[in-house]
């Protein structure tokens, strides 16, 4: 069980490469933070950059960001560098525009969960909360 | 003596008393506790009705006037959709412009009756299809554009001397590489500069504060950037609009109705000014800016914002930058429906939705027209989808009967009483960014950025609350499982415009090539107009990406102030 003291869920969020509609993770990561949570937004970046970054903040989450169609081709990049850097256990979520079907395919590729638009912030502080809490030995 | 308004004083006064009467006796006590918390979208305390009483001090002259003559209230031009129906101007950008090309045509052939192109993010950032950054991005949510030898396929056998066209550019420094390799196509294809007639955005705000990216141009050298294809275009291009002042990705991104147009017409008397420092008449380019709105859903307000932003255009113009031509005063603009407010769940709803903000497009007198899809939060539209909202735009422009009479809300309490808070605050609001340092120092700071996010915050915790109903959502929401929907699936595009790079960079006058890009960067920074050497530079065949480079390396990047 957790203790009172557990130190803040960290939680690394980034826009995706090129995508420019920074609304949405720019509002989430104030609603994580008001959660309790110590999050780092890290603007745009690409995946070199966002794994280089996580290597250094060693965040328990990931969270990208993307509504302009580059969710297949750069958000499993993602995980598979965290990989390489032995870093699987980062656990990776995405958000933003992104069709039904291509959100099992990311599922398939190694991304714990994909958010539609219309989805409230709470549900993905619970289902962060649960994942990383859940797998913490304490 | 006071001048004595539409209604004497002694008619004000039975109204209110009858008022007080109605009030008394019909209205519950529940009723007159609501109305304490009636407000509009942009947070107008409203009461339960308007009466003559709220308008008592109207000049009707001074205030509204007649369509085509100051202050425009009631519309632009004198005889409204009579003469001039609003342009059906849906948007069409996927893939490469070979496929955006058939889209485009498919448009025109159901009746569209002008263009509106969208690129993908590495043209609208300016990164070719073949550089490692627009890898997954290349022909996604618009199309891609590397040379002008795009441009040219992009507008195969359509006829830009008598359609206009719109190309949503977004930056000022992919601005003055496109409008190049669009003037250049026409030259190319033997049309003289006069007969082309359309819109860029060209919009520092895009560049530096609407959308963030990983390479920013800083705000004072995108400002320049911006000013400098006015500056060129309005010489050479007398039916082109060198800037459309985008209030509408504003209020996507995060703002009310009134800091929309604030903002705008904060950068377009910026520009004004810029302008006059340079030399020019103010008469000589104001006929050419045009402006964006996002129509969203307080149906009213939206009108009354409408009306309410061709008066302080009229204002601006006239009294602070010493317009003389009727021709300065005129806020033309272009429409888009609210994408921002069509969710996922229940994606038909959209067309409701969608309709009733074009509607209220049409009733504040809108040059032309974008209805959003249904399908927006899922991808870009299916054929399916774009012809509903085409029609859409038909069923508003000759079913409905409401083209046939001017500014018909014109004289609504209601209507007149929001147009004029309306105004009242958007000059509070560029009083604000004037006491700021102008809106260049506003973005430099991080305030836009700031008021922006806040903005998104708040609305984010008002639907999470219930606050802010969303039918389907957070208000009804069904357990019904949604029926499997067509999604429009982009065409692969990246390994066509890569070959078609791989063979334009091989064929092209090397020599020439290098010179034309040695004087862009010259002119980067002597500060001249960059224009001239950007459309030599794309004669040349520079490709998009090798232009913006030199603008990146001149200007040098610029730190997105949200942490």
């Amino acid at each position: 069980m957790g203790s009172v003291t557990q130190r803040p869920i960290k939680v690394l969020l980034a826009k995706l490469g090129l995508d420019i509609h920074w609304r949405g993770v720019v509002s989430i990561s104030r609603m994580l933070r008001d959660a309790g949570m110590e999050v780092i937004y890290l603007g745009n970046q690409f995946p070199e950059g966002i794994v280089a970054a996580a290597l250094q903040e060693s965040p328990d989450v990931v969270g990208l960001s993307t509504l302009c169609g580059n969710h297949l081709s750069l958000g499993p990049k993602v995980v598979q560098l965290l990989k390489e850097r032995n870093m699987e256990d980062v656990l990776v979520i995405m958000g933003g525009v992104i069709p039904p079907d291509d959100r099992e395919e990311l599922k398939r590729r190694g991304i714990a969960e994909v958010f539609g638009p219309d989805t409230p912030v709470k549900q993905i502080v619970q289902f962060i909360e649960e994942k990383v809490r859940g797998r913490d030995p304490s | 003596m006071k001048k004595e308004g539409l209604f004497n004083e002694k008619a004000i006064e039975e109204i209110e008393k009858a008022r007080a009467l109605w009030q008394g006796e019909c209205l519950r006590p529940e009723d007159l506790e609501s109305e304490q918390l009636l407000k509009s979208a942009s947070g107008i305390p409203l009461r339960l009705i308007y009466t003559p009483e709220n308008v008592r001090d109207m000049d009707y002259l001074r205030e509204l006037g007649f369509p085509g003559l100051p202050p425009y209230t009631r519309g632009v031009y004198p005889n409204m959709y009579r003469g001039r129906p609003f342009t059906i101007r849906q948007i069409a950008g996927f893939g490469s412009p070979e496929d955006c090309n058939k889209r485009m045509k498919f448009f025109l052939e159901k009746g569209g009756t002008g263009l509106n192109i969208v690129l993908d993010m590495p043209t609208i950032r300016g990164y070719d299809s073949d550089s490692p950054q627009a890898e997954g991005n290349v022909g996604q949510c618009g199309v891609a554009i590397d040379s002008v030898e795009d441009m040219k396929a992009l507008f195969q056998d359509l006829p830009i001397d008598k359609v206009s066209v719109s190309l949503v550019t977004h930056l000022p420094s992919t601005t003055v590489i496109l409008l190049s390799m669009y003037m250049v196509m026409a030259e190319e294809r033997g049309i003289a500069p006069h007969a082309l007639a359309g819109t860029t955005q060209n919009d520092f705000l895009m560049e530096t504060t609407i959308g963030s990216a990983p390479e920013i141009l800083p705000p004072r050298h995108s400002f320049r950037i911006q000013c400098d294809v006015i500056e060129h275009a309005t010489r050479i291009l007398p039916r082109w609009n060198p800037v459309s002042y985008n209030g509408y990705n504003l209020r996507e991104a995060g703002t009310d109705a009134v800091t929309e147009v604030g903002i705008a017409i904060a950068n377009a008397q910026a520009t004004a000014e810029e302008l006059m420092k340079r030399g020019r008449e103010p008469d000589s380019f104001l006929p050419r800016f045009s402006f964006f709105w996002d129509l969203h859903n307080d149906f009213f307000e939206e009108i009354a914002k409408c009306r309410a932003s061709r008066r302080v255009w009229y204002r601006v113009t006239s009294e602070k930058l010493g317009a003389k031509n009727p021709r300065s005063h005129l806020m033309r603009f272009h429409v888009q429906t609210a994408g921002i407010t069509l969710p996922s769940i229940e994606p038909l709803n959209n067309i409701a939705r969608a309709a009733i903000q074009g509607l209220a497009a049409v009733l504040g007198g809108a040059q032309s027209l974008h209805v959003d899809s249904f399908d927006e939060a899922y991808s870009a539209p299916t054929e399916t989808s774009a012809l509903v909202s085409l029609r859409t735009q038909q069923i508003i422009q000759v079913e409905t009967g409401v083209t046939k009479v001017i500014d018909p809300l014109g004289g609504s309490y209601y209507v007149e009483y929001l147009t004029s808070e309306l105004e009242r605050r958007i000059l509070e609001f560029l009083e604000k960014v004037k006491s700021l340092g102008g809106i260049v120092t506003a973005v430099e700071t991080g305030w836009v950025h700031s008021l922006i996010a806040d903005f998104a915050y708040r609305q984010q915790r008002a639907i999470e609350s219930g606050e802010l109903p969303i039918v389907g959502v957070n208000y009804l929401p069904s357990d019904k499982k949604e029926p499997p929907m067509e999604i429009f699936r982009y065409p692969e595009t990246e390994g066509r415009q890569r070959a078609k790079l791989k063979e334009l960079r091989e064929k092209r006058d090397k020599v020439r090539w290098k010179e034309a890009l040695d004087r862009v960067r010259e002119c980067c920074h002597e500060g001249s107009n960059l224009m001239p050497v950007v459309m030599d530079a794309v004669r040349a065949r520079a490709t998009l990406g090798e232009i913006q480079q030199i603008f990146r390396e001149c200007f040098g990047l610029w730190e997105f102030p949200l942490k």
